[in-house]
């Protein structure tokens, strides 16, 4: 009886968001099934142009699809599009979707996320803020919310229904899934507990904190975590094909391997845990030198993995296909300098070199490192969506 | 001989009590030492090698940026104790910051006390700098290096145009960039004198950069 309960919720969790005109969990989807389907869309991909879908999907599975999917992170720099100044970007879902889905149409690519800034969740627990007018919003450092190591235990649980910021990023998701429907794929995204708490301490301070008092450090990772949890979750419910977590400290940028396992790794295992619960895809982005992608793996076992830098433990990229190829779908890696102020053809080029080192058996979405630049020139976004294209 | 021994001991702990960051070790041990009558030079130089020990093992990933950090602390402790908190007035002119609109200055603080750590004589302008102040402060400060930093894309636009006017009003200070998102190439083609991918390579690549500036060699 609970197991035909099962299959029928199971059934109910694909079909209703089918219906309702969007992509299903894929984690409710039997994995026989979606390598079925992956096969197929591969063969298939070798006669006919698969739709962006197919083609991400197949990419997931790890089977080589007509060509690569391409992320272009268009995020802050889809506002010039969409004639939206920062300010609004940030803080109007409405606004915020609309640039994010004229970067989708007039550039392109399978996916992207409304990655709209670091301090989201920050503002949320009451961090003051600065929303300059052509830059990325941020704390106002002066003024952080962890003024010394007492604070870290005082930090109150916020409800998510009375988080202005984060609601409206859930209203940004609701939106886009909306308007995308079967068209491409919309992740969510949230900071880190530690990325979140850097931005209400700063993260010189937060870096001693982390050696001198771990514990309370870790106590305030608990009560960001305890918001992080039902936050995501709400995510997956607008109909996303799953979260991004960033965990920059999760690299030589920020603590040490060792320190990483034993202040984050918990925290991040559990928000991880409760995305995958729920049938979504956990996708971690890491622009940090030398990720440590068998930490992370280890805590949150992902499916996606983006990136900046090359991992700790590999020297090429080869070395990272090799190692990690078959355990996560890599996605990367174009830099942000080249991205600024290279030609689109240089940036064409790189891209080819990167396709050429890691698309081969699937399993690589070809994207910018970071964020793509907010302020710069779009025609490089375009070479990426056409390098995917053209030599993927 | 006795005595050259307990001097060597105190020295060597001092430099272990540097690089493992402990605070209450580095304090008991540099208050041994000066009781001791241990030389000033030679307390610095002992500091200056536990720092050097975790500058080494940072190069190659042994250790991490909180060590780095702590590290610091304990070696400017040290140098603030035998200097009696007086300010150098040797040293190297240099002028530090972070450009204008940019709030992010971790990575500038640690280099700003790295250099002070190593003797330069440092102008930390701060972070969200307006360009004009950068040209102003190096030529106030007859600084022989600007170090300037950025952490976005959208800031270090900055950078470039704070170069140029340097080089022009300053042609014989040594500029030298860093930042996540900036890289050799475009350091390369702003005009500046160096780059510094991180806080390890810095003090070689300002060196380098003096170096070149004074001899007249193109980067």
């Amino acid at each position: 009886m609970d197991r035909k309960k099962e299959t029928f919720g199971a059934a109910g969790g694909i079909l209703k968001p089918i219906f309702e005109g969007h992509m299903p969990p894929m984690g409710l989807i039997p994995g026989s099934l979606l390598d079925g389907l992956a096969r197929f869309s591969s063969f298939r991909g070798h006669l006919l142009r698969l739709t962006n879908i197919e083609r991400l999907v197949t990419t997931l599975r790890h089977r080589e699809p007509d060509h690569i999917p391409c992320c272009p992170m268009l995020y802050g720099a889809s506002r010039r599009l969409a004639g939206v100044s920062y300010p609004d970007f940030a803080l109007k879902p409405d606004a915020t979707a609309e640039s994010l889905l004229a970067g989708f149409e007039l550039i392109g690519g399978e996916t992207f996320a409304p990655a709209i800034d670091l301090s989201i969740e920050a503002a949320d627990f009451g961090q003051q803020m600065v929303y300059p007018d052509n830059s990325t919003p941020h704390p106002d450092y002066a003024h952080p919310l962890v003024k010394d190591v007492s604070d870290y235990r005082r930090l109150k649980r916020i409800e998510l229904k009375e988080a202005h910021r984060m609601q409206a990023m859930l209203e940004t998701c609701r939106i886009l899934v909306r308007r995308i429907g079967f068209k491409g794929a919309v992740s969510g995204f949230a900071f880190s507990p530690l990325g979140v708490l850097s931005m209400m301490r700063g993260a010189e301070h937060l870096f001693r904190d982390c050696v001198n008092y771990p514990s309370e450090v870790m106590a305030a990772l608990q009560t960001i975590t305890d918001v992080l949890i039902p936050y995501v979750e709400a995510q997956c419910d607008t109909g996303v094909i799953g979260v991004t977590l960033d965990t920059l400290f999760a690299s030589w940028s920020g603590l040490s391997k060792e320190l990483w396992e034993k202040i984050e790794g918990p925290f991040v295992k559990e928000i991880a845990g409760a995305i995958r619960r729920k049938g979504y895809i956990v996708a971690v982005h890491n622009c940090g030198h030398g990720p440590y992608f068998d930490s992370q793996i280890q805590f949150m076992e992902p499916s996606v993995i983006t990136f900046a830098e090359l991992p700790d433990d590999c020297s090429t990229p080869k070395e990272l296909k090799r190692r990690y190829g078959d355990q996560v779908v890599l996605m990367g890696y174009v830099s942000t300098p080249l991205l600024s102020y290279g030609t689109p053809y240089e940036v064409m080029q790189e891209c080819s070199k990167q396709i050429e080192d890691l698309a081969d058996g699937g399993g690589f979405i070809l994207a910018p490192g970071c964020e793509f630049p907010p302020n710069g020139p779009l025609e490089n976004a375009m070479a990426i969506v056409k390098a995917a294209q053209l030599y993927g | 001989m006795k005595e050259l021994r307990g001097k060597g001991v105190l020295l060597n702990n001092l430099e272990e009590a540097v690089w493992k960051h402990s605070n209450k070790i580095t304090g008991e041990t540099l208050d041994e030492a000066l009781n001791a009558g241990i030389a000033p030079d030679d307390i610095r130089h002992a500091l200056l090698q536990g720092f050097e020990h975790v500058r080494r093992r940072l190069m190659s990933n042994e250790v991490s940026i909180p060590d780095m950090l702590l590290c610091i602390d304990r070696v400017t402790e040290g140098l603030n104790s035998i200097s009696g908190g007086k300010a150098t007035e040797e040293g190297i002119p240099l002028v530090i910051g972070v450009v204008e609109g940019d709030p992010h200055d971790l990575g500038k603080n640690i280099i700003a006390r790295i250099y002070k750590t190593y003797g330069y004589r440092v102008f930390d302008l701060g972070r969200d700098v307006p360009g004009k102040l950068f040209v102003k402060g190096v030529q106030e400060n007859k600084a022989n290096v600007l170090a300037l930093s950025a952490m976005m894309s959208t800031t270090m636009v900055e950078m470039r145009e704070i170069i140029q006017e340097v080089k022009v009003k300053s042609p014989g200070t040594a500029i030298i960039v860093g930042g996540a998102p900036v890289d050799e190439t475009l350091a390369r083609s702003w005009g500046a004198d160096g780059y510094a991918e991180t806080a390890v390579t810095v003090l070689e690549e300002t060196q380098a950069a003096i170096g070149r500036v004074r001899e007249g060699i193109p980067w």
